[in-house]
C-alpha cells in the first residue's frame, strides 16, 4: 500500500487514466490550434499558384487583419451579438423563466421547459428556414399578419439585421441557460425561502439576497459557456448570409468568407487564430471573476 | 495517342472486373437551376453507357455559382471529385495554377469536333499553352425588357436605347406610370458575386470605353473617368432617382429574388446574359419560366454611355465547359465519354433544350439559322461583333470582388463615389502590387 492516505489512486495510475483524454485533447484541440496558427503564417490559398506553392510569410497576415476594416466590422458585430443574444438574451431570459417557474406546479414548469427546449433541439437548418419564413419581407408570416392588421410591412433582415439575428439566437439558445438555472435553484435549501415567506420579504429582495448569492457560481459557468459558444455561432449565416452589406457578418462568417468564398485559407486561418485568442482571453476573464466570486 | 489507347484498354478490362463508374458534375438540378441540363443528360447518357459498357452518374447540385466553385475546389483538393466537371471558363487560370485541372491536349486531339472550335473559345479554355477546358457554350449580354409593362407605361415596343440616358428615360416613365414595378435591375453588390461584375459592372464600364485591365500596358486600372462615370450611373439608378431597388441587391439570395420579381412582372428591365432567356425564363423552367416568353419578353442591345467616341453597343461573354479532374482514375474512358458528348447530335439536342451561343462553327451554322432558334440567331448576329472577354488571370476573382464591393458601397450609400474608388484603388494595389496598377485620366 504505497498510495498516501489522501489519494484514492496512485500518481502513476492517475496519469495512466488521464492519458486517453490527453491524447484526444492533444489530437483534436491542441494540434488543430497550433496548425491554424501555422497556416495563418502562410499565404496559402485554395486556388491559384499559392495553392500549389504556399509560402511562409510570418506575421504579415496578422498585420493585415488589424488594418482590415472588415475585421473591425465583424468584431463589433460579434461583440454586440454576444452581449445581446447570449448575456442579455439567453442568460437573462433563461434566468427569468427559471425563476418564474421555480416553486410552481410541476405541470406548469414542464410545459414551459418543453416549449423552450423545443427551440433548442430542432436542427439548425430547419430553424433557419423557419425564421426566414417568419421574418421575410415579402412572404414572411409576421409581415403577413402585420399587413392583415393594417400595419406597414417591415423588412426585418434589412432594417433591423443585428436585432433579427439577436432575437433568433436568443430564441434558439435560451433552453441551456434556463435548464442550468433551474437545476441550480434546486440546490437552494427550501428553508431559506420558506423563512423569507414567513417574514413577508418582497420577491425582489428574495431574488437579490437569497437566490442570486446561492447560484452565483452557476451563473458564471453559464456565462462563460454561452459567451464562448455564441462567439463561434455560424447559423445566422443561414438567415442573412452576413448581409445586408456585411451588417451581420460575425467573426465566424468573416472567416468563412475569406477562407472558403475567396479561398484565402492562410488569411482565414490567421483570423481564426485571432478569434481563438479572443476566446481564451474571455475565458480567462470569466474564470478569474468566478474564482473571486467563489472565494467570497 | 497509343499510350491513351493502352490506358483505355486497361481501363475497359478493369471496368469489366470492378464495374467502373464515370461521374460528371454540373451545377444543375432537376426542376431547379439548369434543369434542362439534367433532362439532356438523362436523354443521352444511357446510349453512351451502353456504347462503352460503363456506368455514368450525373451529380446534381443546382446551387449558387460561388458555392459550386467551393465544392469543386474542396473535392479536388481532397483527392476526389467527379471525373468530368462542367465548370465556368473563367476559373481555368486559377485552377490550372493550383494543379486542379488535368491538361487535356491528348484528349482533344482525339475529338473529331475539336477542329470546329473557334480560336477565341479555345483560348478561354487554355492557360499558358495547355488546354484545360472544352467549351460547352458561350453567351452574350444585353438588356431584357418586359413588353407588356412597356406597353402599359406607354413606351414604344420594340425598344432600343442608344445611350444610358435613353435607359434612364424609360426607367423614369416606368417609375411614374407603374408604381410597385422596379424600373431596372442592374446587378450590384457582393451578394450576387460574379453576376454583378459581368452583368452589371462590366456592361456599364465597357459602355464608357473603360475596362478593369489595360491590355496595352498589362496593368490593372484603379482609377479612370470611365470608372467614375460607371459609378455615377449606378448612383443615379439606385440612390439619386431610385429607379432600382438597392435593398434587393444586398438581400440574401438576391439573384433568385430578382428572378422571382421579374417573373411576377415587378421588374421592367434587366441587364443579363443569354442564359437568363434560355434557362431562367424558358417555358420549360418550372420556377421562373414564362410560357409566352417569346411574345412577352423583348431584348435590346446594351448601349454605350452616348458620348462621342464611346462604343455604340457593348456585350461581354463568358462560357462554361468540360474539364477533367486530375484525380480521375480513368482518363481514357473520360476521353471516350467526352468525345461522345461532343458529337453533333447530342449537341443539337442540348441546343434544343437550352439554346446557347455556339463555341464551334459546325454547330453555329446550324444554330444561327432563325428556324432553329430565333433568339440565338438574332442576338448572336447583333452582339457577337461587339462582345469581349474578361481579363482571365488567376488574380481576376479577387479584383472582381473588389469591383462588386465598389458598386455595393455606392448603391447602398455607404460611401461617396470618390471614397469608394479610393478604397478600391487601395485594395487592388494591395492585391497586385504598386507596379501593376495605373490611374487613367
Amino acid at each position: 500500500m504505497r498510495g498516501s492516505a489522501h489519494h484514492l489512486i496512485g500518481k502513476k495510475t492517475g496519469i495512466l487514466m488521464l492519458l486517453p483524454s490527453l491524447v484526444l485533447i492533444g489530437t483534436f484541440l491542441v494540434f488543430p490550434a497550433i496548425w491554424v496558427l501555422y497556416m495563418g503564417m502562410t499565404n496559402e490559398t485554395l486556388t491559384g499558384i499559392r495553392a500549389a506553392n504556399p509560402q511562409f510569410v510570418g506575421l504579415q497576415n496578422f498585420v493585415r487583419i488589424f488594418k482590415d476594416r472588415f475585421f473591425y466590422n465583424a468584431l463589433k458585430i460579434s461583440l454586440l451579438f454576444v452581449f445581446g443574444s447570449a448575456i442579455v438574451g439567453q442568460a437573462g431570459l433563461g434566468m427569468t423563466l427559471s425563476v418564474i417557474t421555480y416553486r410552481k406546479s410541476k405541470k406548469f414548469r414542464s410545459f414551459v421547459q418543453a416549449v423552450v427546449i423545443l427551440a433548442w433541439i430542432i436542427p439548425e437548418v430547419v430553424v433557419a428556414y423557419l425564421w426566414v419564413a417568419f421574418l421575410d419581407k415579402d412572404f414572411g408570416t409576421l409581415n403577413n399578419v402585420l399587413h392583415w392588421l393594417g400595419f406597414e410591412k417591415i423588412n426585418w433582415f434589412y432594417d433591423y439585421p443585428v436585432l433579427s439575428i439577436i432575437l433568433f439566437n436568443t430564441w434558439r439558445g435560451t433552453a441551456f441557460s434556463m435548464l442550468l438555472f433551474s437545476a441550480a435553484l434546486e440546490t437552494i435549501p427550501p428553508s431559506y425561502l420558506e423563512a423569507a415567506d414567513v417574514m413577508n420579504v418582497s420577491p425582489w429582495r428574495k431574488f437579490k439576497d437569497i437566490i442570486l448569492p446561492n447560484i452565483k457560481s452557476y451563473i458564471f459557468t453559464d456565462l462563460i459557456l454561452i459567451t464562448l459558444w455564441t462567439f463561434n455561432v455560424f447559423s445566422p449565416y443561414l438567415l442573412t448570409h452576413g448581409g445586408p452589406s456585411f451588417k451581420t457578418e460575425l467573426l465566424p462568417i468573416y472567416i468563412y468568407r475569406n477562407a472558403f468564398r475567396y479561398f484565402k485559407i492562410g488569411y482565414g486561418s490567421a483570423i481564426s487564430a485571432v478569434v481563438l485568442g479572443i476566446n481564451l482571453a474571455l475565458a480567462l476573464v470569466y474564470l478569474r471573476l468566478s474564482g473571486r466570486g467563489a472565494r467570497k | 495517342m497509343r499510350k491513351l489507347l493502352v490506358v483505355f484498354l486497361i481501363a475497359v478490362m478493369a471496368m469489366s472486373l470492378f464495374g467502373v463508374k464515370i461521374t460528371i458534375i454540373a451545377n444543375a438540378v432537376k426542376g431547379g437551376k439548369n434543369t434542362q441540363v439534367v433532362d439532356w443528360f438523362e436523354s443521352f447518357i444511357p446510349t453512351i453507357e451502353e456504347d462503352l459498357g460503363v456506368d455514368i452518374e450525373l451529380i446534381q447540385t443546382g446551387i449558387k455559382d460561388e458555392d459550386f466553385k467551393a465544392r469543386i475546389v474542396l473535392d479536388i483538393k481532397g483527392g476526389g471529385g467527379a471525373d468530368i466537371m462542367w465548370i465556368d471558363g473563367f476559373w481555368v487560370p486559377e485552377f490550372a495554377e493550383a494543379g486542379y485541372l488535368r491538361p487535356i491536349d491528348d484528349i482533344v486531339a482525339n475529338i473529331p469536333a475539336w477542329k470546329y472550335y473557334y480560336d477565341s473559345m479555345k483560348a478561354m479554355g487554355s492557360y499558358k499553352g495547355k488546354t484545360y477546358l472544352i467549351p460547352a457554350g458561350t453567351d452574350v449580354r444585353m438588356i431584357y425588357y418586359n413588353k407588356e409593362l412597356f406597353k402599359k407605361a406607354g413606351l414604344p415596343v420594340p425598344w432600343q436605347p442608344r445611350s444610358w440616358e435613353d435607359i434612364l428615360k424609360a426607367a423614369r416613365v416606368i417609375k411614374e406610370k407603374l408604381p410597385g414595378v422596379i424600373p431596372i435591375q442592374l446587378n450590384a453588390g457582393t451578394e450576387m458575386g460574379e453576376a454583378t461584375t459581368m452583368q452589371g459592372f462590366f456592361m456599364v464600364l465597357l459602355g464608357a470605353g473603360g475596362n478593369l485591365y489595360d491590355w496595352n500596358t498589362g496593368k490593372w486600372i484603379v482609377k479612370s473617368s470611365a470608372l467614375r462615370d460607371t459609378l455615377e450611373f449606378y448612383k443615379k439608378i439606385y440612390v439619386d432617382e431610385k429607379l432600382g431597388d438597392a435593398d434587393l441587391q444586398v438581400a440574401p439570395k438576391a439573384r433568385e429574388k430578382t428572378f422571382e420579381l421579374f417573373r411576377q412582372e415587378k421588374i421592367a428591365m434587366y441587364v443579363e446574359g443569354t442564359w437568363f432567356y434560355t434557362s431562367v425564363l424558358s417555358p420549360n423552367n418550372p420556377s421562373w419560366g414564362f410560357p409566352d416568353r417569346d411574345e412577352r419578353i423583348g431584348w435590346a442591345a446594351m448601349p454605350g454611355r452616348g458620348k462621342p467616341g464611346d462604343p455604340e453597343f457593348v456585350s461581354i461573354s463568358g462560357g462554361t465547359g468540360f474539364a477533367v479532374n486530375p484525380n480521375t482514375k480513368y482518363p481514357g474512358l473520360v476521353a471516350e465519354v467526352l468525345k461522345r458528348i461532343l458529337y453533333l447530335e447530342p449537341q443539337i439536342s442540348y441546343f434544343e433544350l437550352k439554346p446557347f451561343v455556339s463555341p464551334r462553327s459546325d454547330l453555329a451554322e446550324l444554330s444561327w439559322t432563325v428556324n432553329r432558334n430565333k433568339f440565338i440567331a438574332e442576338t448572336s448576329r447583333a452582339l457577337v461583333k461587339y462582345t469581349t472577354f474578361r481579363p482571365a488571370f488567376p488574380v481576376y476573382p479577387e479584383i472582381s470582388f473588389q469591383a462588386q464591393l465598389l458598386t455595393e458601397r455606392v448603391v447602398t450609400g455607404q460611401m461617396s463615389i470618390e471614397e469608394a474608388l479610393e478604397e478600391f484603388a487601395q485594395a487592388v494595389t494591395d492585391i497586385v502590387g504598386k507596379e501593376n496598377v495605373e490611374e487613367l485620366p
